[in-house]
């Protein structure tokens, strides 16, 4: 055997390698070359016949070759092994997936809990309140006393035992006044009740109501906090606007517009063509408030403000009957998954 | 308030556009909720062709006649028959429109004659007032056309939402006032009645007993008057804004409200007796017939306008039948007064009556108008119904108005806004409310009598601010103290359990407080139970919202039939919410948590077999919750409550104390709320619950193990009677050496099993902490194990 026949023996062994496309192809290889009786094997036996020096440089090349060959054919095994598992493919993989079962929050808890954590980022605390109120929490205190026109702006539900049913988070505010000393952030989300029903009023509905007292807080602060809260909420680009406006617990009182989240103020059918969303009540805290608490009104300022959660979650989620969140259809609280 | 342009445009010369004058009205701080033409509200009033008058002899005194509008030909009746001629162009007011008098418009049949729509007269239509002619449009009107439209007939509304504060709004001068401060354009000089303050002699006397209750009390006698219709323009205006023309001296008392904002009342003087008008408190019982034709008896904290003998008029609020002017009204005492808001407002609630009148004194009414009122209704008077004589103005003022004096400090404006508005603005704006000093360090001014919200300096913060314009106030972020406080541990509960039981695939529901009380009667709760006692509201909205709820169950099934009745099959509910005890004072709110289970836990699928909901979903349910929350719950078989089927329910315990309950729904109860089985419902007191986290157990946090475990599993044929808890218990006091957990990995009943025996297999594992256990370790634990079982329990092995 020449130097050269072993070159031809590497080749025709390659060629074949890249040829087999199964195991089988790769035993009879394997038994051709490496069998007991295979081409490598008889060879190497008969290298004794040869002289020496013949011997040792053949030998350590056609040993090369075996070696080589015993890699390959590992190999390639693994090779046609992981190709022929990709083979299978009778798995009818547009059966649907068995899904654990998803729930969901209501849509009001969704839309308390984002507002609260922005407030929180913000350094506001949570605050709450019972739902059955006195006159004194829910008007007295928020100067609106009993002979007050005011009280026509919201109709109360009373209780047999005089109580009522607060018809505002504001209540929250005196309760927590009262019981802290200023400096003080609140955040107080939860179910006030006026008697109303109709498509845009419910019975029950939910508020969130923020206060802030320091010894500087500015009627231009309320704004800034304003602006930040609607830009996290309805989006960067969102513009807001006050108006004027009479709560009987805030002096100067506003109204705060947002400018509408459909069609990004140029008018449409949900904002009556004006471009702009009522959104929420604020003002700097009235001094007879601060007085019936407790607080010095020469010392101390403050704003309020007080937004109405359905509206908020109507705007969001473009929901257009507010009795939908009460009626607790499965279609319905399963869209917020 | 509904506001006509033209009639505001009297007062203040208006340059801008209605929409315009809107606009500012509402970035002041009156929103105009709607600017609109009157005419164009009453729907569709157009003309049509008369092209036939037929009078059928069936129909007595009614003509039929056949029109067109320019699309189709139709019949109306008219009762018109001598005025109505083919050819003519009518004004038709069609079914579902109304006439300037709110009259509603309908189809009406008469035997068998269909009348669609009627025709108008000039005055039905506000037009003129003729009201014995059709109103007859020119020829060159084309059918169809709406007739205002056509007339060139318009009349611009404001619907102003004035707010509480703002009284001096509720008129048009108002308004104007309000506009002339906002835009800066001067009011137009209008004088009433400078002319008439002269007359003859009192014709009575006017006595204020109650100085408390009518601060000023202006009243004129009329003689000879003529009652008759108003002047249309008095007419048109007051139906503009809402009011109903009566006759030219109710209408003048109603048009000078309208107007100046003051309310006035004329009574017929024939009907005073004694001379004497006497302002006082009502006597105790005293009875009154008012106008709305409704007697009501007074009480002493009643302000009342009496003659000598009797209550005439409940002062501010409305007027007894009796003494009001009537058609043969010849004599008039006309009323101007300013009664005490506070008391009108409590005696209107106390009578549940809100009128035009008593809408504007409970809010305070300017006690220089007063005087001013009655010189413009004196004017109207003189004008429209001819008095033949007019005594001089008595003018009774006991309590003179002093209006305050408020400072405002330069800096406390700066600092309560957070920005400069330059002091020449300041200053212009504080002028036009009241008279106005400037010194060094302040402002002071001494409002107009007309702005009595005005009191403390934050008023005159708001006023400068607003006229200023809310727009210009800057954007700026608070400094303050940093503090921080934990969060509340109420709001980390629910917190936690709302997202774990979204994560098991509950929905959230938020139902009502209120509920119907037939709803917990359904419940059976014992006479002792205070869940059958719910609070009751005074005002509900319906008996079905009428009790504070005194447990979640009521709401959560009211919304799985809700979700039934709407083809929902499934259904995995939980609600978060307070219920509510009577208490000493206000309630007794409790936390609570409800889940309800409903209907199919799965429906048909490729993969699972569809079944119902049963007892050990729920059950599983909340003790994954316990776990999560790291409480140990006790669930002790057959609960007490009473909707719940006993051998299928459980009673919530921690410790010692009932912590809520779960189980299925009675068939019974089910079937009364028209729901479909299987309901399994659950209540968790979250209050009693805190208590039990509060100081949040240290958790004992496991290693993975070094060494294998082995397990062995026994299967043992028991007595039905036999609890598992019964066995586990067994065999957890026994102190089993390696014994790491028992798991029920198989029950089962059925043949060849005897019908009062079950087979439940256990799973025991074992595992040493320093070696890996033989075999020959564990068996004879094993078998030493079921040996001592099968005594104990006369348990079989399978």
């Amino acid at each position: 055997m020449t130097k050269e026949d072993v070159a031809k023996l590497r080749a025709e062994i390659e060629n074949s390698l890249a040829h087999a496309k199964s195991i089988e192809d790769l035993n009879s290889i394997k038994v051709k070359y490496l069998g007991k009786k295979g081409f490598l094997t008889n060879i190497l036996k008969s290298l004794k016949e040869l002289p020496l020096e013949e011997r040792r440089e053949l030998g350590s090349l056609l040993n090369q070759i075996k070696d080589e060959l015993e890699k390959a054919l590992k190999v390639k095994e693994r090779e046609i092994l992981l190709a022929e598992e990709d083979g299978i493919t009778d798995l009818d993989l547009s059966l649907p997936g068995r899904e654990p079962e998803l729930g969901a929050l209501h849509p009001l808890t969704i839309v308390i809990s984002e507002i609260c954590s922005l407030f929180e980022r913000l350094g506001f605390e949570i605050a709450e309140g019972p739902e059955v109120e006195s006159d004194f929490y829910n008007f007295t205190a928020l100067n609106i006393p009993e002979w007050h026109p005011a009280r026509d702006m919201q109709a109360t539900f009373y209780l047999e035992n005089g109580a009522l049913l607060r018809t505002h988070t504001s209540p929250i505010q005196v309760r927590t006044m009262l019981r802290k000393k200023p400096p003080l952030r609140i955040i107080a989300p939860g179910k006030v009740y006026r008697c109303d029903a109709d498509v845009r009023h419910s019975p029950m509905f939910h508020q969130i109501e923020g206060l802030m007292v320091d010894e500087k807080v500015r009627f231009s602060d309320l704004k800034g906090i304003l602006t930040y809260f609607a830009q996290n909420i309805f989006g960067e680009d969102t513009k807001i606007r006050f108006r004027p406006s009479y709560f009987p617990f805030t002096e100067p009182s506003v109204e705060m517009d947002i400018s509408c989240v459909i069609c990004k103020g140029e008018g449409c059918r949900v904002c009556s063509q004006t471009g702009w969303l009522e959104i929420l009540g604020a003002g700097m805290v009235h001094p007879e408030v601060f007085r019936a608490v407790g607080y010095d009104p020469s010392r101390w300022q403050g704003f309020a403000f007080g937004l109405g959660v359905e509206r908020i979650a109507m705007i969001k989620y473009g929901i257009d009957d507010i009795r939908l969140f009460f009626d607790n259809h499965l279609y319905f609280l399963s869209s917020f998954k | 308030m509904k506001v006509p342009v033209r009639w505001l445009s009297e007062f203040i010369e208006l340059e801008e556009e209605a929409e315009k004058v809107a606009e500012i009205l509402t970035f002041g701080g009156l929103e105009v909720e709607e600017v609109y033409d009157h005419y164009q509200t009453l729907g569709e009033i157009i003309a049509v062709k008369v092209l036939e008058v037929n009078k059928p002899s069936e129909l007595k005194d009614l003509a039929v006649c056949t029109v067109h509008d320019g699309k189709d030909s139709f019949t109306v009746l008219t009762a018109a028959v001598d005025l109505v001629k083919p050819g003519q162009v009518l004004a038709l007011a069609r079914p579902g429109s109304k006439t300037f008098f709110w009259d509603k418009i309908e189809v009406k049949e008469v035997k068998g004659y269909k009348s669609w729509g009627m025709f108008l007269s000039p005055y039905e239509a506000g037009v003129s007032e003729e009201k014995d002619i059709l109103l007859e449009l020119p020829h060159d009107v084309k059918p169809g056309e709406n007739i205002y439209k056509a007339l060139n007939i318009s009349e611009t509304i404001l619907d102003v939402s004035i707010t509480p504060n703002r009284r001096d709004c509720l008129s048009i001068l108002g308004l104007a006032r309000e506009l002339s401060l906002l835009t800066g354009s001067p009011l137009k000089e209008v004088k009433f009645g400078e002319n008439l303050k002269e007359g003859s002699q009192p014709k009575g006397s006017i006595e204020i007993l109650d100085p408390d209750g009518c601060f000023r009390y202006v009243g004129r006698w009329f003689s000879g008057v003529k009652v008759a219709p108003s002047p249309f323009f008095i007419i048109q205006r007051l139906v503009f804004c809402g009011l109903r023309p009566i006759n030219n001296l109710v209408d003048i008392t109603n048009y000078v409200l309208l107007e100046l904002g003051q309310p006035l009342h004329a009574f017929d003087w024939k009907r005073v007796a004694g001379g004497r008008i006497i302002v006082r408190q009502a006597k105790e019982g005293e009875r009154l017939l008012f106008l709305d034709g409704v007697e009501r008896g007074l009480s002493s904290e009643d302000l009342v306008i009496a003659d000598a003998e009797k209550a005439l008029v409940l002062a501010g609020i409305m007027g007894g039948e009796e003494s009001g002017v009537s058609d043969n009204t010849q004599e008039v005492f006309l009323e101007s007064a300013w009664f005490n808001a506070k008391r009108v407002r409590l005696s209107g609630m106390r009578h549940r009556l809100t009128t035009e009148s008593s809408y504007r004194f409970e809010r305070k009414v300017d006690p220089e108008g007063v005087y001013l009122a009655m010189l413009r209704a004196t004017e109207l008077i003189f004008r429209y119904a001819n008095p033949e004589e007019v005594s001089i103005i008595v003018d009774e003022y006991p309590v003179r108005f002093t209006p305050p004096r408020i400072e405002l400090k330069k800096k406390r404006l700066s600092a309560y806004l957070g920005f400069e508005i330059p002091e020449e603005k300041v200053k212009g704006i504080l002028n036009k409310l009241g008279d106005l000093e400037v010194t060094p360090e302040s402002f002071i001014l001494v409002p107009k009598s007309y702005r009595q919200d005005l009191s403390i300096p934050e008023d005159l913060i708001e006023e400068v601010a607003r006229v200023y314009g809310y727009d210009k106030v800057p954007t700026t972020y608070p400094e303050g103290v940093l503090y921080c406080e934990p969060p509340l541990k109420t709001l980390e509960l629910t917190q936690k359990i709302r997202r774990l039981l979204a994560g098991f695939g509950f929905f959230e529901a938020i139902t009502y407080s209120f509920i119907d009380p037939k709803l917990i009667e359904h419940l059976n709760f014992s006479p002792d139970d205070p869940r059958r006692d719910p609070i009751k509201l005074e005002n509900p909205i319906s008996a079905e919202m009428s009790v504070l709820r005194t447990t979640l169950v009521p709401g959560l099934l009211q919304t799985a039939f809700f979700n039934q009745a709407r083809e929902v099959e499934s259904l995995k509910l939980f609600e978060v919410g307070k219920v509510f005890f009577k208490a000493e004072e206000l309630a007794s709110e409790r936390l609570n948590l409800g889940l309800l289970l409903a209907g199919w836990k799965s429906l048909p699928s490729w993969y699972e077999e569809e079944r119902f909901f049963d007892l050990y979903d729920i059950k599983g349910v909340v003790s994954a919750l316990g776990e999560a929350l790291r409480v140990d719950f006790l669930f002790k078989p057959y609960s007490e409550e009473p909707f719940l089927k006993r051998g299928f329910s459980f009673d919530l315990y921690l410790g010692e104390e009932k912590v809520g309950y779960l189980g299925r729904l009675k068939s019974l109860i089910a079937k009364d709320l028209d729901l479909r089985e299987p309901v399994f419902v659950a209540e968790i007191y979250l209050d009693e619950l805190l208590s039990f986290i509060q100081g949040e157990r240290a958790l004992s946090v496991k290693k993975p193990p070094k060494f294998p475990s082995t397990f062995r599993d026994v299967s043992l044929v028991v007595k039905k009677g036999i609890p598992l808890e019964t066995l586990l218990a067994y065999l957890k006091a026994k102190e089993i050496p390696y014994l790491e957990d028992i798991k029920l990995i198989a029950a089962y009943e059925g043949k060849p099993l005897d019908p009062d025996e079950r087979s439940l297999t256990l799973r025991l594992w074992f595992r040493a902490e320093d070696r890996t256990l033989r075999v020959e370790e564990v068996d004879p634990i094993i078998s030493r194990l079921v040996e001592e079982l099968i005594e104990k329990f006369q348990i079989r092995l399978r």
